[in-house]
């Protein structure tokens, strides 16, 4: 049960994987253009204003291209085995799961208030906030499950990437570290851009 | 009572020295028929020195006319770990091979 948690990509990979993790990333522009939740770069969670709906869509498949793209050019230069796009591909689609249910977060009220109350109270910015006890316990789970949502998805998208492109020991951890990094910075400008876009 | 228990259990085949780690030779062969015991020195054929489940794993993909796509269906493995293990029984085998060189 903990390996099909942690790396399902033992039993699912290829067109199925691809197919399956298209629609996961649809599902989550969905939800995240209804409870105003948005992905500004691989792992970041954040509320926002309402958007066009294909802001969210473009933000969520530019966040899954950039890093597969990223993980199959060092495949192809790094690994011994003969590495299919579509595992690469597909693998990462379906290691964005955990961000399905992270984009249900922004449904609700209490993280909002208490982002709201942080503001205020430490920044002295927008408007005092009333935040009762429950909005504050509320807020704190849900911080903490995005914090876990977000270790599962990279432990996930690494996982997706060891077995894909069959790179084992430190050279895995190195080459997939400098993937993600690169993958932040580009997707991070990237939304930027949308954010100009759409807002 | 304690022999019969030896003779049904899956022994596993010794491939390197317990004492010095160098690689085992055949030095008898052992017919259960008519109880001939020929002597020599042989060599252990190359797929006799790895480990069970990977003689299976030939034996399955040679069986699956060497198609990853219907060992991993048989398997019920994702092509990538399929072609994982392969990479990694090849990779073995050319140690091997060169060891033996």
């Amino acid at each position: 049960m903990k390996d099909k948690i942690i790396n399902p990509f033992k039993y699912v990979a290829g067109v199925t994987s691809f197919i399956t993790g298209i629609i996961i990333i649809s599902a989550t522009a969905i939800t995240g253009y209804f409870s105003k939740t948005h992905f500004p770069d691989i792992i970041s969670v954040k509320t926002c204003p309402g958007f066009s709906i294909w802001y969210f869509f473009l933000q969520g498949f530019s966040n899954w291209i950039v890093l597969s793209l990223i993980l199959y050019l060092i495949a192809v230069i790094f690994s011994k085995s003969s590495v299919r796009a579509v595992d690469i591909f597909g693998t990462q689609a379906v290691a964005r799961f955990p961000y399905l249910i992270a984009s249900f977060i922004g449904f609700s009220d209490s993280i909002n208030k208490f982002g709201q109350y942080i503001l205020w109270t430490y920044m002295q910015n927008g408007a005092p906030v009333d935040l009762s006890a429950p909005d504050v316990v509320i807020a704190i789970i849900l911080m903490v499950l995005t914090l876990a949502l977000t270790i599962w998805l990279v432990i996930l998208m690494f996982n997706a990437f060891r077995v894909s492109a069959n790179i084992k020991g430190s050279k895995s951890i190195v080459l997939f570290i400098v993937a993600f990094i690169s993958s932040i910075v580009i997707t991070h400008y990237i939304s930027n851009f949308l954010i100009f876009k759409f807002s | 009572m304690s022999k019969i228990w030896i003779d049904n259990m899956d022994k596993k085949l010794p491939i390197f020295c317990p004492s010095c780690g160098s690689g085992l030779k055949v030095n008898s062969l052992y017919c259960d028929s008519c109880q001939t015991t020929i002597s020599g020195l042989f060599e252990l054929p190359l797929l006799l020195k790895l480990e069970q489940k990977e003689q299976d794993f030939i034996i399955d993909f040679v069986k699956c006319s060497g198609s990853l796509k219907i060992m991993a269906e048989k398997l019920k493995l994702s092509y990538p770990t399929v072609r994982n293990m392969l990479d990694d029984l090849i990779s073995k085998i050319e140690d091997l091979q060169n060891h033996k060189q």
